[in-house]
């Protein structure tokens, strides 16, 4: 018993010891250092600061200068910004990650994720019907159609439609009790006085940007 | 008449605080702090290129403690960072390449079956460790307040690598050849959002304490 009390004892005592030793950045920088005074020449601390300055305003000038879209997708908002102000904060509806099979292909599969990074408006659509691919099928258990006529179904997408690339649209919604959730194919869903907001302000060529 | 007058005068004020408002995508730099004004300068460098090209990035700045994620030079979100460590910082000064996200377990939806629950942020990870190309390590994890058993096991991770680098300097003379390495802790919430949202590729951009002077 007092053996097992001991190597307790000194089992903790080590643990702490390696602790403090840590922290006393043998191996690892610690996480407020100090900073170190040096000494240079009023030349380079100028040349150094305009380059800084130089620099900042590159960078101001990639910004888009005119509003531009940013989707989270973890928290499921699209904003419209300009510069660093926000115009419009939406609850929308982005992609559910979940997976479908592909019939006949060993390893092919669908992931339903909305795409990440920078994409811009390719297309506004008035009235946008939605032409079902073939997953939305195969996820009903129904055989996909041959005629692209069976597979128009209007009415589901709200009254506009922007397109940004690989089928992918930010559209409205029948399911407006589901905003806020990880619930689409990879579209992004909008309620229908937001979606005429984002309709109104985004232009062809806006950018979004999806994080 | 003075109506006349203050309303252009009104206007004009106007007009010129919005063109003063420039927006903060850079932090703010001592002009005076020589290595703070260099590890601007190299981050605005490599930020520059990559903000030229459709895409989004993260920083992590270990000097205002925070996680940004950005696109074209803009912040479009960002979180705080609750502590940090690093080993062989001096050397993490390029933009890095992750190599692969997090795992996340993907539900399967099966034809004509039961609606499948998508996944969220609650299903990824808190704790995970991300590795880049060219070498850095960036360990994330949540406090010892939030969940005892990640940091014990952080902790111990970090005891073991102590051990091993001083069993080598003892029994060899000299230090193992280590890599970059940086531990994060942020809450598990934002844990979980940077599992969310980086992709495989995905640039890093790291701003640092402490560089060396300049030559």
């Amino acid at each position: 018993m007092t053996r097992l009390t001991f190597a307790l004892l000194s089992s903790l005592i080590g643990l702490l010891l390696l602790t403090l030793a840590q922290s006393s950045a043998l191996l690892v920088t610690n996480e407020a250092p100090t900073p170190q005074p040096i000494a240079v020449d009023p030349a380079t601390l100028h040349a150094l600061h305009a380059r800084y300055k130089s620099l900042t305003k590159q960078l101001i000038q990639l910004m888009p200068g005119q509003p531009y879209i940013v989707v989270d997708t973890a928290r499921n908002h699209l904003y419209i910004k300009r510069r660093d102000r926000v115009m419009l904060d939406a609850l929308a509806s982005t992609g559910s990650g979940t997976i479908l099979d592909k019939p006949g292909e060993a390893k092919g599969q669908w992931i339903f994720d909305t795409p990440r990074g920078e994409f811009i408006v390719q297309s506004k659509l008035i009235n946008p019907v939605w032409v079902k691919p073939d997953w939305a099928f195969i996820e009903e258990g129904l055989a996909v159609p041959k005629s692209q006529a069976d597979r128009i179904e209007p009415g589901v997408l709200g009254e506009y439609a922007l397109g940004f690339g690989k089928g992918y649209f930010i559209h409205g919604t029948l399911y407006t009790r589901l905003l806020g959730k990880n619930v689409t194919h990879g579209c992004i869903r909008l309620n229908d006085e937001d979606l005429k907001s984002v309709y109104q302000l985004a232009k062809v060529g806006t950018p979004i940007m999806i994080f | 008449m003075y109506l006349l007058l203050a309303a252009p005068i009104f206007l004009l004020s106007f007009i010129v605080a919005g063109w003063a408002a420039e927006p903060d995508v850079v932090p703010r730099v001592d002009p005076n702090d020589a290595p703070a004004l260099q590890e601007a300068v190299r981050l605005l460098e490599e930020e520059i290129k990559l903000a030229a090209r459709p895409q989004t990035y993260i920083v992590i700045d270990l000097v205002d403690r925070a996680v940004l994620i950005k696109g074209r030079g803009a912040e479009l979100h960002r979180f705080p960072i609750e502590q940090w460590s690093a080993a062989q910082l001096a050397e993490a000064q390029a933009t890095f390449r992750l190599q692969k996200r997090p795992p996340v377990t993907r539900r399967k939806i099966e034809p004509a079956g039961a609606e499948q629950m998508p996944i969220s942020l609650d299903d990824m990870p808190t704790e995970f460790t991300l590795l880049f190309s060219p070498s850095l390590t960036v360990d994330v994890h949540p406090s010892a307040s939030e969940n005892f058993w990640y940091w014990l096991k952080f902790k111990s991770r970090g005891w073991w690598e102590w051990l091993k680098g001083w069993s080598a300097i003892l029994f060899t003379g000299h230090a193992p050849p280590s890599q970059p390495t940086i531990h994060l802790t942020v809450t598990s919430h934002h844990a979980q959002s940077l599992a969310w949202t980086v992709t495989e590729g995905m640039p890093f951009l790291l701003r640092r304490t402490s560089p060396s002077p300049p030559s």
